[in-house]
């Protein structure tokens, strides 16, 4: 099988993922009906009032844009683990190791909780820019004490790396704690339902905003492929290769904490995907950049439908919080990843 | 011609590298020698372009090393550095493409794998080429990163353009018989138009590759000479041993003995 089937069979799965997301749940949709919505709501095809509205506006305005919400999130996850693992060139990096996003939550709930407009509603987190662009002050901040802690001198160290981590992930998680302890009743059990990642906040506006940001930013990290590459033999060998390590680090971080913590800003902190999926990849195919950027998106997005779905099942008419589903399958995938490393290189 | 003119580059407010002018003659295979924390290593990344010099001008063929974008600088020299790990598992084969990374936007042609594939042969790795790079040996990894440096400044086929291969203590964890094919491929690059330059250690194997040599010593050139120019009162005051000369009974080449 070549890179490119590879990339077809993911985008194969993806899809039926994506059917089968937007058709289970609380409320249960055929394909076929789906699909009428869906051309009723583009407006390819009449609708009749008064027949199915009820359906339809449940299809319409929390199914679809859920279904939307929860790919484009699993995309920019698993995108953003490749980028990570690139940049600090090590398998165990994601957005939620490095502090992106809990920076990114910490900057977001500061707004939530202490924002001039205190009646902000979780249901509409992205009514305000001000949300988004805290949530990036935030994930950049933090992402960049991270790293510039565990590169100096132009190699990253992975126990500095893990316990530098460790260290801004528990003062954000601090702050945020802070937050919801402050905060008034509603808005303290959102944030701690949202400390857990959760679609349910679904909404045209949000969902739009996130995929804008991932469209963009996943469209500009394309043409680093060759560059990832080239760091996997470190910053001076890169450097021979005729590629500016600055500005690619710089970009590369900027342009992830945008993803991530928009995406972030939405659902709350979802760990594991960005680990698990580059190194499933992987294991099954490559480390090649060039295939490992577009594949993760496949398949971030494609867990996540996956995960979304289980999370709306499992206790319906309940429903779970992502996060406990991801780190549960992640966090055994993470304590592998490190007994092979040290296997490989006796860390 | 590597021209380096009146560089200076400081650290931490101590000069590691103190008004070196060099001038690397084309087609030939220039050495640096000289003792632990000379600078050797400094003037080599001052020279490859990763550090810039506080002071002073580092020049390619005439043109200033500042006016250079880096991949125009990338398809003119490389680097063979002592010992390159891969951060995550590619075949050989992928990492001696990254050589060609400065010519080809997303997709390589035809002719970068056509160079990818001659290259590997030229080590003698084209058997390996689709074994990973982490399970090769340290030899074998060396070879491979040989073959990548040798696809970067490809100057086997017509037109030829004068390109620089710069080695940084490129044998030190090889056993001999590696040490002497690598050293066998490089003096082999003056015949296409390249410029070879090496820190090397050992002054015998130096003798035997090399045709012009420059000795530092405390960030200054002590010498720029070529073989004849290598003597003894040189060889003790730069490396402040004794040193004499033996003749090997059966080649009768002349080769250098060091005591304290």
């Amino acid at each position: 099988m070549t890179s490119r089937q590879f990339q077809l069979l993911l985008l194969l799965l993806l899809a039926g993922a994506v059917v089968t997301s937007a058709c289970v749940g609380a409320f249960m949709f055929t394909p076929g009906e789906a699909g009428h919505y869906l051309l009723q709501g583009l407006g390819l095809q009449p609708a009749t009032p008064g027949v199915d509205d009820l359906a339809r506006n449940v299809f319409l305005k929390l199914r679809l844009p859920r279904v939307v919400l929860a790919g484009v999130t699993g995309a920019v996850l698993g995108v953003s683990g490749t980028l990570m693992q690139g940049l600090f060139r090590n398998p165990i990096v994601e957005p939620g190791l490095a502090g992106t996003s809990a920076g990114a939550a910490l900057g977001a709930a500061l707004v939530f909780v202490l924002g001039e407009h205190t009646t902000l509603a979780f249901t509409a987190p992205l009514g305000s820019l001000a949300v988004p662009l805290m949530a990036f002050a935030g994930g950049f901040g933090a992402t960049m004490i991270v790293y510039r802690v565990s590169a100096a001198f132009g190699k990253v160290d992975v126990f500095t790396l893990l316990l530098a981590g460790i260290a801004v992930n528990a003062v954000c998680a601090a702050g945020t704690g802070f937050l919801s302890y402050i905060a008034r009743d509603p808005q303290a059990r959102n944030i701690t339902f949202w400390n857990l990642g959760t679609f349910t906040t679904a909404e045209w506006r949000g969902v739009t905003l996130v995929s804008v940001c991932f469209v963009a930013g996943f469209a500009w990290c394309l043409r680093y492929g060759k560059a990832l590459n080239a760091l996997m033999l470190g910053e001076s060998e890169a450097n021979f290769l005729g590629i500016d390590t600055r500005r690619l680090t710089w970009s590369l971080l900027v342009v992830n904490t945008i993803m991530v913590a928009v995406a972030t800003a939405m659902v709350g902190v979802i760990a594991f995907i960005g680990l698990v999926v580059p190194h499933v990849l992987r294991m099954l195919r490559s480390s090649d950049y060039a295939f490992l950027l577009p594949a993760s998106a496949l398949l971030g997005a494609l867990v996540m439908e996956l995960v979304d779905v289980v999370a709306r099942v499992v206790i319906a008419p309940a429903e779970l919080p992502i996060g406990i589903i991801t780190a549960v399958v992640g966090a055994p995938v993470f304590l592998l990843i490190l007994l092979r490393q040290r296997r490989v290189s006796g860390f | 011609m590597v021209e380096l003119r009146d560089v200076s580059y400081a650290a931490a407010r101590a000069r590691i590298v103190d008004d070196v002018s060099l001038a690397l003659p084309d087609g030939k295979f220039s050495v640096i020698l000289g003792p632990n924390g000379a600078g050797k290593s400094t003037v080599l990344k001052l020279a490859t372009g990763l550090l810039r010099p506080t002071s002073g001008a580092v020049h390619y063929g005439g043109d200033d090393i500042r006016t250079l974008p880096l991949e125009a600088l990338a398809r003119r020299r490389a680097v063979l550095s002592q010992h390159v790990e891969l951060a995550f598992t590619l075949p050989a084969e992928d990492v001696v493409l990254m050589g060609r990374y400065p010519y080809y936007g997303r997709v390589p042609s035809q002719e970068d794998r056509e160079i990818v594939r001659r290259a590997l042969e030229i080590v003698g790795m084209s058997e390996r080429r689709a074994q990973p790079y982490p399970t090769l040996s340290g030899g074998e990894q060396q070879k491979v990163q040989l073959a990548r440096v040798l696809a970067q400044i490809w100057n086997y086929d017509t037109p030829r353009t004068p390109r620089f291969l710069f080695l940084d203590e490129p044998t030190t964890s090889l056993d001999v018989r590696y040490e002497i094919h690598l050293l066998d491929v490089a003096r082999g690059l003056l015949g296409v138009d390249c410029t070879v330059v090496a820190i090397l250690h050992d002054i015998n194997v130096a003798l035997h590759y090399g045709d012009h040599f420059v000795f530092l010593s405390g960030g200054r050139v002590a010498a720029s000479v070529d073989a004849a120019g290598v003597t003894q009162p040189l060889l003790e005051e730069v490396f402040r041993v004794r040193a004499h000369r033996v003749q090997d009974a059966t080649t009768g080449d002349q080769l250098w003995r060091f005591a304290l």
